[in-house]
Order: structure tokens, then sequence, then C-alpha cells
């Protein structure tokens, strides 16, 4: 459905994006991760056509994407912001109105979406008396209430609490289940983990990791080793190809090897006496990939 | 066209509906009921003033019957007939002053001792002791009483003001001019006031809208075009909301009050509908067009703006631009053929404060009005279409520091697009 090839974008001498490709189907997440700076939102500004790319060029149904599908899309900007000043239901019914729905269509479902993500305050309330929360959730509403073909969301999660965090996701889950191609970005790595069907990682404008959320595991091998056996902690160290053993709180033993092969010869003389309890053989976890490709740069 | 409506109808609403819409509306209102009310007591006070009670002694009893007839500038106390009891009375506040007067073959002297309070009075006793003096020197003179009246008869004056065209002397109408001088003063005061008020609405609007990111919701459901368009229009809408209310109150206070004396003789001499002829014309087309160009120039630089606290300082040029127009426009009043006036009257930006003073003293020709004219529209034109091109990447752009780094990156972003729009093509 959304489709991107090879996108790039520079201002002046600063190449902000270059060259992102990634394809979203009908009813499919994408998680967009990086660092603040990575180009995350100066790609969403070229899928939105707010901003022209230099090259490549973004596909919508097959064809450009233009302001004539403006009234597919529902976008949560990473800043968020709603009039002051409004009530909560004017507030969402101009936003419906400027993505071409009527007011008699929206109306009737204000109130089951204030009650869906449990807004604290009525309606008619100005926005600026609500919590921050609230005014979040207020305006994610505004950005899904139109039922969007196309949903990108800038940092969602951020600010929200783990009960209104299930909520959204909740929220997301319900659109994807409506046929919304849905692409958002966090620095939460436990929600790409859990939303995601593909994810795309941008490192100072260039793309880093792209596929499902399991190939790209699985790409860095399954190097993490979770034991719990008769072997000690030293013992275990003596191994080939074990970089680091610790035991963790739950008394685990955490391995990190160096190549998912060295697994073998730890579980048969793990399991040289029989039954043990936990043998593990993981790859990382996003956010060791992503703490890992941040600091790969770095170092 | 649709959400052109959307936007439209949330400024019109959000905006008319705010208390501060209410008090912009009201303050004038309010200024002209304090202000007529003053002018009705100060008329009222002055009719009922008690005429000044004075004492007057003199030998003469002729002076003092002729000065004792009933008048409402002063009242004789014919009980006071000495200086001494005059002195008494001046004393307890019982009269304001006293005269004493004097005659000796045809010589009138008088010496006044008063307070404050007679100084208007004693210019009425000046003429009328004068004109007793007269009669009893023409007395003397055995002068009858048709020679008495042509010797003080006064020199009539008939004028006729002209003006200077193309070597010809040119009679003009007197009233036409003050009407159209009061038209040009208004309009320059009206376009002051709304420009003040309603240039930081609009960069409100789009600052607010741009500081809260609201703007990329907005820019990603609309386009720009639409969205600049709506809010001027929104804006506009508010002022003529502004100017009808006026017009109803107005219409509706000259109907109530048209028959009352004390607004008579406020307004005497002044034929109301000729006023609201002046009005018309030329003065309304460079009231709509001065309003929209500074209202357009105002949603630019609010664009510029990154967030509300920015918008007085992005404001600022605007505001000097119709100071100064202003200004120029109040010199043009007292010497319209002054180069400056003139040279500015063509310069659009000041065009609407300038060129209806030099309309009104009849200084500049059809041409040269139709030329401002011309000039104004083509540069608002330009001007909305400049605005527009740099909107639509201001509003992406977020500095902290100040409009002319704004503008260059706004610059760079619409150059950036434009280019790539360019290479698409060719691709």
């Amino acid at each position: 459905m959304l489709e991107a090839n090879n996108l790039r974008k520079n201002f002046g001498d600063v190449t902000a994006v270059d060259g992102i490709s990634f394809k979203i189907d009908k009813g499919e997440i994408m998680g967009l991760i990086g660092q603040n700076g990575a180009g995350k939102t100066t790609t969403f500004r070229m899928i939105l056509d707010l901003l022209t790319p230099d090259q490549g060029e973004v596909l919508w149904k097959g064809k450009r994407l233009t302001n004539k599908v403006f009234n597919q899309v529902g976008y949560l900007p990473e800043e968020r912001g709603l009039y002051p000043k409004v009530s909560i239901e004017d507030q969402i019914l101009y936003f419906a109105q400027l993505r071409g729905k009527s007011k008699k269509e929206i109306k009737p479902l204000i109130d089951d979406w204030l009650e869906k993500f449990d807004v604290k305050g009525k309606k008619g309330d100005k926005v600026k008396t609500l919590s921050k929360g609230n005014q979040q959730k207020v305006q994610l509403i505004t950005t899904l209430i139109h039922q969007p073909e196309l949903i990108i969301l800038d940092e969602p999660f951020s600010g929200l609490d783990p009960v209104n965090a299930e909520l959204l996701e909740s929220g997301i889950k319900e659109a994807q289940a409506n046929g919304a191609s849905i692409i958002f970005s966090s620095h939460n790595m436990n929600n790409v983990e859990e939303l995601c069907d593909s994810l795309i990682m941008l490192r100072d404008g260039n793309q880093i990791l792209n596929g499902t959320v399991k190939e790209i595991r699985e790409k860095f091998g399954r190097t993490k080793l979770f034991l719990e056996s008769p072997l000690s902690l030293d013992e275990l160290k003596q191994f080939p190809g074990v970089q680091s053993a610790v035991v963790n709180r739950e008394g685990i033993s955490v391995l990190q090897l160096s190549n998912a092969e060295n697994g073998k010869a730890i579980f048969d003389a793990a399991t040289a006496e029989g039954y043990i309890p936990t043998f593990s053989q993981q790859p990382p976890t996003l956010e060791e990939i992503f703490k890992r490709m941040v600091g790969e740069k770095n170092g | 066209m649709d959400k052109f409506w959307v936007i439209t109808k949330e400024v019109y609403k959000k905006n008319v509906k705010s208390i501060g819409f209410l008090i912009m509306v009201l303050a004038p209102v309010l200024v002209a009921v304090v202000g007529i009310a003053v002018g009705y007591f100060i008329s009222e006070d002055q009719k009922n003033a008690e005429p000044a009670p004075i004492a007057v002694i003199s030998e003469s009893s002729t002076i003092q019957e002729m000065l004792s007839q009933e008048n409402e500038m002063y009242d004789v106390q014919d009980d006071i007939v000495t200086e001494n009891a005059a002195e008494e009375a001046l004393l307890d506040e019982s009269i304001d002053g006293y005269l004493i007067i004097s005659e000796n073959a045809g010589v009138i002297k008088a010496e006044a001792v008063h307070t404050d309070s007679l100084t208007n009075v004693l210019p009425v006793l000046n003429e009328q002791l004068s004109n007793y003096q007269t009669l009893l020197r023409a007395g003397e003179l055995n002068l009858s009483q048709e020679q008495v009246m042509s010797l003080s008869e006064p020199v009539m004056i008939e004028e006729s003001i002209v003006n200077i065209e193309d070597g010809n002397l040119n009679e003009e109408e007197n009233t036409d001019t003050f009407v159209q001088e009061f038209g040009a003063y208004f309009v320059s005061i009206a376009i002051f006031g709304f420009i003040m008020s309603y240039a930081s609405i609009i960069a409100e609007e789009v600052a607010s809208e741009k500081g809260t990111r609201i703007m990329e919701i907005i820019l990603s459901s609309a386009t720009a075009t639409n969205h600049f368009f709506g809010k001027l229009a929104g804006v506009m809408l508010v002022l003529m909301t502004q100017i009808t209310f006026y017009l109803i109150i107005g219409g509706a206070a000259y109907f109530i009050a048209k028959d009352m004396s004390f607004l008579q003789e406020l307004t005497a001499g002044i034929d109301i509908w000729s006023v609201i002829q002046g009005l018309m014309g030329y003065t309304i087309v460079f009231f709509i067009t001065g309003v929209l160009m500074y209202i357009i120039l105002a949603a630019f630089l609010g664009s510029l703006a990154s967030k509300m606290e920015d918008v007085n300082k992005a404001v600022t040029p605007i505001v000097f631009l119709a100071l100064i127009g202003f200004y120029v426009g109040m010199f043009a009043f007292a010497a319209p053929e002054n180069i400056v006036p003139v040279i500015f009257s063509y310069i659009p930006i000041f065009t609407p404060f300038v060129m209806p003073f030099r309309i009104a003293s009849e200084t500049v020709d059809t041409l040269g009005i139709w030329l401002s004219i011309f000039g104004t529209i083509a540069f608002t034109a330009l001007l909305t279409y400049l605005s527009l091109i740099f909107y639509r990447a201001n509003v992406l752009i977020y500095s902290d520091g100040g409009i002319i780094k704004s503008m260059k990156r706004s610059w760079g972003v619409l150059k950036s697009n434009r280019n790539a729009k360019k290479m698409n093509v060719n691709e």
C-alpha cells in the first residue's frame, strides 16, 4: 500500500535522509527507530508531501502520494498540539472536517472514542483543562476517528503511563484490524517488538536495518544464552566463545557468546547428567541491537 | 474548497466568540458614548448657566437702564448703588463683579472689578458700552439714524475658493473639500486602527498553530493555499462583522438622536449624507486594499515566528510601516503638495494612508489616482503570491534566531523543494 523508494533529502550541505526504502502492506505496522536527529521526522514529512524528496518517491496504492489522498491520512506529530481554548468535541470535529468528514458523521462517534481511550473529562470541556495525558489521548482520537487508511504516528507512546500505553496499543491494533497501513516511530523498543510487523532503523539519515523484528534479531545470531544448570560461572567461562557470563537476579546464568555455534558444547556439558530447567539461546533484543548499532557509530 | 470553508469558519467562530473581540468592538463605541455624553453635559451646563450677578455704579441713569435690561449673560443687581456696597457684595460672593461707569462729554469710562467667572461677560459689556458711546457722539454730531447705520456698516466679502489646475482657476465647492478631508482623515485612522488590531490577530492565529504543531496536522489535511486563504477570509469576515456592527449602531444612533437639539448644534453645517458619499468611492478602495495588504503581510510574518511569544517581534515591521504611513498621511493633510507625500502616495504600502489626503486637497489628477490604485492592487497580489510561496516552507521552520534567520532557512527549504520538483520532472 505505502511504498517508499530510495528517499533522499538534503538541506544545503546536510543530508537529512539518504536512501530510505520500505513497503507497508494493508493491515501492516512498521516501526521506525533511530536516535533523535536520525531523519525520522524528515521521512514522515516526505511521506506526507510536506517536503519534496530530492530523489526517490513515495507511492500510495501505486500512485504518487499527493494532497489528494490527505483524507485517508491520520497523522500524530511528535510534539502534540491542540487549541487550548476549544472544547474537546469541537476540536475533534474540526480535525475530522479537515479530513473530509462531516460533523454529522463524526458527532455520534465521539462518546464511544472518549470512552475507549478512557479520557477523563466531558466533551464540552476546554482542552486546556485536561491533564497532559488526557490531551494526548484526545489528540490520538483526532488522529484515528476518521478511520484513516494510512496512519503515521511520531513517538505516540512518549509520555504515556503503562495503562494508557496499553490503550494506545489496542487502538493501533484495532486500526490494523480495519486494514490500515501504520507507521510509527518510537524510542521504546518493547512497543516496537510487540506491535511491529516490520521495522527500519535509521542512523544519520541512513537505513541501517530493515526487515521483520524476527529477521533482524535472527540476523544477529542466537548469541545470548540463558542457563540454569549444575555448571558454575567459572566453569562456564572456560568454554570457547564465551565473552561474558553473569548470574542475574533470578539465579539464571546469562552468557554472551561470540557465535551461536558455541552453544552446542555448553548444552552437551550442561545436560550431561540429564534434566536442567533452563537452556534458552536467544538473539539479542531490539534494545540491545539498537544500543549496539548506536554504539558502533560512537565507538 | 470545502476545507477552505472549514478553516474560514473555524477562524471566524473562534475569534468572534472570544472576549478579546467583544472588548475590541465595544471599546470605540464606549469612547464615542463617553465623548458624546461629555459634550452633552457641557452644552447643557452652558444652557442652564444663570446670568452672572453684577453691580453697576453709574451716575447716568441711561446707562443703568440700558445694562439692567434682562439678558442671558449677566444680571445687574439694582439694589447695589455705591462702590462700598458693591465691594461688600463681591466679598460675600453675592456678585461676580462690579463696574464703575462715568460719562463725560461723550466719553465713557469704565472700571471693572471682578472675579474670573466674569471674564466671558466683559466683552459683551464692552460692546454695549461702545455702541452707546457711538450713539452719544452721533448725537453730538447731529447725525441721523441712517447716517449712523451707514457708518457702522461692515464690509461684505464675497469669497470663491479656487484651485489651480493646468493654468486655470477652477472654483471648488467649499463643503466638498471639507467632507473629503474628513473622509481621508477618517480612513487614515480607521486603517491604522484596524491594522493594529487585525495584524496581530492573524499573526497570532498562524504563529500559535505553528508553535503548537497543529500546523503539521493541518498541512497534512489541507493544502497550504487553502489554509492561508482560509485564515485570511476568516479574519476578514471578523473585520466585516465589526464594521457591520458599527454601521448598525451608527445608523440606529443617528435615527434616534437626529432630533435631539444638542446633536443638531454639534453637526450644524455638516450634511451627513455628503459625508457618507465622501467615504464611498476611492476612499473605500484604499481602505480595503490597505487593510488587506497589511493583513497578508501579517500572516506572512506570523508564519515566520516559531512560537506565540515571538509574534510581537514578528509584527514589529508592520507597526513601523503603518506608523510611517500614518504620519506621512498627517503631513499630506497639512502640505499635500510637498514632495514627500507626493512620492509616498505612489509607494503601494503607504498609498492608502497618503493618497486620500491628496485626493481631498485635489492635488492629484485622475490618472495619478488610478495609477496608485492599480499599484496597490498589483502590489497586494504580488505580496499574496510571495507570502503563499514562502508560507509552505515557513511553517515547517523552527528557529530561535529571529525573523531574518527564519527567512533564510525558509528560503533554503523552498529552494530545496523546488530543485527536487524540477529534478523529479526531468526524471
